[in-house]
């Protein structure tokens, strides 16, 4: 297993290949359908520093966060998959779900350096390796609002890398 | 038995049903790590069902989309179903996903803002309504509820339609494997559990899907299961998409009545790593 930190240098990326098996560790960003087309907005408006956190080397995992815990949704719902893009390029460095997703984000997410990721939706286990979480913004989504979470050893696989796919 | 007690038993069955694995279940996952050859699906597997320990022995939620109630009651021939009792049965799910606890994923608001959730996520648990009770006899003298948790992303791969069967069944079998195939591919939750309702009309074919999960299990699997679940493992998609000999770990398959024509309704449902989530109570 490879361990990574947050926030991921471009190098860390560089070396991940597809199949590798790797803990990520430290402070990671939670969106899904509703919020991550907001992020998107920000970005492309030049506002993203309201939010007040540095996109730079981050994770964004597919989930909502709710009581019921946290873990992936399919990131190849529309609205979740056409966020990768624009994301990387805002500095994103690992997407983190599950599913399939399409020959074309594969091509994109090289063209960031940045890589996708698939996790086994464990909520029970990954309660236990979550130890504080954070609201950033857009609380009006409840559960689908964009949160921070500071996490130990999520495990995960990396399924896109570098223009090749698990899938 | 009284309301109150009706409410607690309904309540703790919720409960076991989006936190537990039946011995069944486990000893399929089992028998598909020791047979699995890929090291990243086996892996999964084991952590698949090292999550399954841990949320049954916290009573805590198997998967954070806790999943939507489905009910399942069967009634014998001389027990009563009253007004009353399925109100107790409405209140006891809602204590349950209080307990679980289920995700707050009600959407509040008219029919439009249903649809596009403009109206607002409900804080409460207890704001997620279950599905239409299934009602069906049984000749045991039980009232028995059988409560399922249905998630998201099934719902999403899940297809409902008409197949020519050319009065050959080996036409719809080859027809529900090409979908199961393509679910699969799809769904990221892998290993599936397949449920497969054969109809006459869409709501049949769901209804004897639904069925089909209450009644199925892994270590009894009929000809059609078998021939199901083994041309879907040859695609090689594997746990999580990640390739490897898993897929599928069963095909739970229910067939109802049929028509004098040329088509079937078909349902398949490609019910993710931890489902069926299903826990069953007597309440008489």
């Amino acid at each position: 297993m490879i361990e990574i930190n947050t926030p991921i240098s471009e190098e860390v990326i560089a070396n991940l290949k597809v199949g590798d098996m790797v803990y990520i560790s430290g402070r990671i960003f939670c969106g899904r359908d509703a919020v991550l087309p907001k992020i998107v907005k920000m970005t492309e408006d030049g506002t993203e520093s309201e939010l007040g956190v540095s996109l730079q080397g981050g994770v964004i995992f597919h989930t909502a966060n709710s009581i019921a815990g946290v873990g992936p949704t399919s990131s190849n719902k529309l609205e979740i998959e056409s966020s990768m893009e624009p994301l990387s390029k805002a500095g994103i460095k690992l997407h983190l779900g599950k599913g399939a997703i399409h020959p074309e984000t594969v091509e994109a997410l090289d063209k960031y350096n940045a890589v996708f990721a698939v996790i086994p939706p464990v909520t029970a286990l990954l309660g236990d390796k979550t130890s504080s979480q954070e609201l950033v913004a857009f609380p009006e989504l409840g559960m689908e609002a964009f949160y921070q979470l500071e996490v130990d050893r999520y495990p995960a696989i990396i399924a896109a890398a570098h223009g090749r796919s698990i899938y | 038995m009284d309301n109150e007690h009706i409410i607690e038993l309904v309540k703790n069955t919720l409960v076991a049903a989006g936190s537990t694995f039946k011995q069944d279940k486990k000893d399929a996952y089992k028998k598909a790590i020791d047979k699995e050859t890929n090291e990243q699906a086996k892996w999964v597997l084991e952590t698949i069902l090292e999550n399954a320990e841990a949320a049954q022995k916290n009573q805590s939620p198997l998967c954070d989309d806790s999943g939507i109630p489905h009910l399942v009651l069967e009634v014998g021939p001389n027990a009563a179903v009253t007004g009353n009792m399925l109100e107790a049965i409405k209140t006891g799910v809602k204590e349950g996903l209080r307990k679980l606890p289920g995700r707050p994923m009600g959407i509040m608001g008219n029919d439009s803002e249903r649809i596009d959730q403009s109206g607002g996520l409900n804080p409460d648990s207890a704001g997620v309504e279950a599905a239409p009770i299934l009602i069906r006899q049984t000749s045991e003298d039980v009232v028995r509820l059988h409560i399922l948790m249905f998630g998201g992303g099934p719902a999403i791969r899940a297809k409902t339609y008409r197949v020519f069967h050319k009065h050959n069944t080996q036409v719809v079998l080859d027809e529900i494997v090409k979908w199961s195939i393509e679910a699969t591919a799809q769904l990221g939750c892998t290993p599936c559990t397949l449920a497969v309702g054969v109809g006459r009309s869409h709501y049949e074919a769901s209804s004897m899907m639904l069925q089909a999960l209450v009644d199925g299990t892994y270590d009894r699997q009929s000809d059609m299961e078998q021939e199901i679940t083994k041309r879907v493992n040859e695609a090689n998609i594997g746990p999580l998409g990640l390739h490897g000999d898993t897929t599928v770990l069963a095909t739970f398959m229910k067939v109802g009545p049929q028509r004098a024509s040329g088509v079937r309704v078909v349902c398949v449902r490609p019910c993710c790593c931890f489902e069926p989530r299903i826990a069953t109570v007597d309440l008489v």
